[in-house]
């Protein structure tokens, strides 16, 4: 069928449909997704950074705002230090790591609803648009954190972590964490659209029980005991702790705790999309 | 070749499960031979083609493809609205695994599709005509032996009629067509044998008359 086609290309006009090379092999199970999770990285990625005017600017211009707001609305209320911190740092970290991690859930857990048209070439499974949302929402929030500490690098601030395998691995955990619970709520929302309403209530307040704007180490031992069991807190006090020598830890923290959560939501989630692969995939 | 193994397909509704749309279907579609399937509404033609096409599964029995299957054409999605067309047609080359000719294979679609400087603009500027012809391109561009087509030819104009049919036609020595359409003189144009879909079941006719016989016949006893 060739022929005809470089025909108007004017390429391979003299090639004999007999000498044609014959069709290729049928790839591989693992060639197709790993050319399917390239194709959907970059049109997430793209679509993603171009969907509204100005996208990579608003995508920094947002949490800088942020942090410039709490800044403006703490320096009236206290202190700009804590403990041997730069306040303003404190504060990007707590942020960049919570918004790693929501951004990571929400956008993942509807990574299926917004790529539906998708499911009409065989090759693209429900599971592949929430793996690769996941892995895109992580490396953009790692180019919004690394520009923005950049940033205030260059306004003089220390951003140099002293352990940054730490930091590393605290950052990743809270992906892990974030992915693992999209995974799950992906398939969840596929089936129970109720879910997603639920899900709303749920993080509304997480923000303010994840220690983004204070230090746990500076609450009330009672209140401690509870935020601990929010294994987001645990990700950003570690990530604070890489930071900044020294920096005041809360009891109880572990890497053991936030890891396991990651893990434990990553294997339901692929167990959930194994099981429920006809259900999720109909629409 | 396409088996079809005992297929039974019912859908999950609001209400619990559905009725059965096709049940026990068993049939052997020969490669090179263009096929239409007719059918009442909601006899489930769509859902052969969507199972044959390997996006949807069957509730039991099971769909072997023994040649390289298209998408369906013409169904809804497939598309992004918010990226361009030369963006949607670029992914369809990746997730085939045509990386290396995708500059080939894009001057090709905006060749074939003819919709001009639209086919950098975002596909929600395209009318559903546009639509149609992008998807076709796009289809155009793969070698696939077996073309999966519901009602894609209904929005396109005469021009691009005409260009649909010399494209089979040119393709006719490896590649054929399983096409899903109400209007009887597409299928013919298409089409050599058919499919009845009726109560569940399919029946097949080495002529396609025979089926929109029997199809027309089941409709005005």
């Amino acid at each position: 069928m060739f022929s005809a086609i470089r025909d108007r290309l004017g390429r391979r006009l003299l090639t004999p449909s007999s000498l044609r090379p014959p069709p290729s092999a049928p790839r591989s199970a693992l060639q197709v997704s790993l050319s399917v999770w390239r194709a959907l990285f970059m049109r997430e990625a793209m679509s993603r950074v171009s969907s509204q005017r100005f996208g990579w600017a608003w995508m920094l211009l947002q949490p800088m705002a942020h942090i410039a707001l709490l800044m403006l609305l703490f320096s009236t209320l206290r202190q700009r230090t804590l403990a041997g911190t730069d306040f303003a740092l404190f504060l990007a970290l707590g942020l960049l790591g919570y918004q790693l991690f929501t951004n990571t859930a929400q956008r993942s857990a509807s990574a299926l609803a917004a790529n539906r048209g998708l499911l009409a070439y065989r090759q693209v499974l429900p599971v592949d648009t929430v793996l690769v949302r996941a892995v895109v929402e992580g490396s953009l929030q790692l180019v919004i954190g690394l520009a923005l500490l950049s940033g205030a690098a260059l306004f003089g601030i220390d951003v140099l972590p002293h352990d940054p395998l730490l930091a590393l691995q605290a950052y990743f955990l809270l992906w892990l964490f974030g992915s693992g619970l999209g995974l799950t709520l992906s398939v969840g929302y596929a089936l129970v659209p109720e879910i997603q309403k639920i899900m709303g209530f749920v993080f509304m307040p997480l923000y303010f029980a994840s220690g983004v704007l204070f230090s746990p180490a500076a609450m009330p031992a009672r209140l401690q005991e509870w935020l601990l069991y929010n294994p987001i807190v645990h990700g950003l006090e570690l990530g604070r702790a890489a930071f900044f020598p020294g920096y005041h830890l809360v009891q109880g923290l572990s890497v053991g705790y936030l890891t396991s959560f990651g893990v434990a939501l990553w294997l339901m989630g692929l167990a959930l999309h194994r099981r429920f692969a006809t259900q999720v995939a109909a629409q | 070749m396409i088996e079809l193994r005992n297929v039974h397909k019912r859908y999950r509704t609001a209400h619990g499960v559905g009725r059965w749309v096709l049940q026990g279907i068993t049939l052997d579609i020969p490669a090179q031979r263009s096929v239409g399937l007719v059918g009442a509404n909601g006899e489930g033609k769509s859902t052969l083609l969507r199972l044959i096409g390997g996006i949807d599964t069957p509730t039991k029995g099971k769909v072997v493809r023994h040649c390289r299957t298209s998408w369906p054409l013409g169904l809804a999605g497939g598309l992004q609205s918010a990226l361009t067309g030369r963006q949607n047609a670029t992914f369809v080359c990746r997730i085939h695994g045509q990386e290396a000719d995708i500059p080939e294979k894009l001057a090709f679609i905006a060749d074939f599709a003819e919709i001009g400087v639209a086919f950098d603009e975002p596909i929600k500027t395209y009318s559903s005509g546009m639509q149609a012809r992008l998807k076709f391109a796009m289809s155009m561009a793969f070698d696939f032996e077996v073309y999966l087509v519901d009602e894609l030819t209904s929005v396109g104009d005469t021009a691009f009629r005409k260009k649909a049919r010399a494209a089979f036609d040119r393709l006719a020595d490896r590649s054929s067509v399983i096409m899903v359409s109400h209007s009887e003189s597409t299928l013919r144009e298409f089409c050599e044998s058919g499919i009845w879909l009726h109560d569940g079941r399919a029946h097949w006719f080495d002529k396609l008359d025979d089926a929109l016989t029997h199809y027309k016949k089941s409709i005005n006893p």
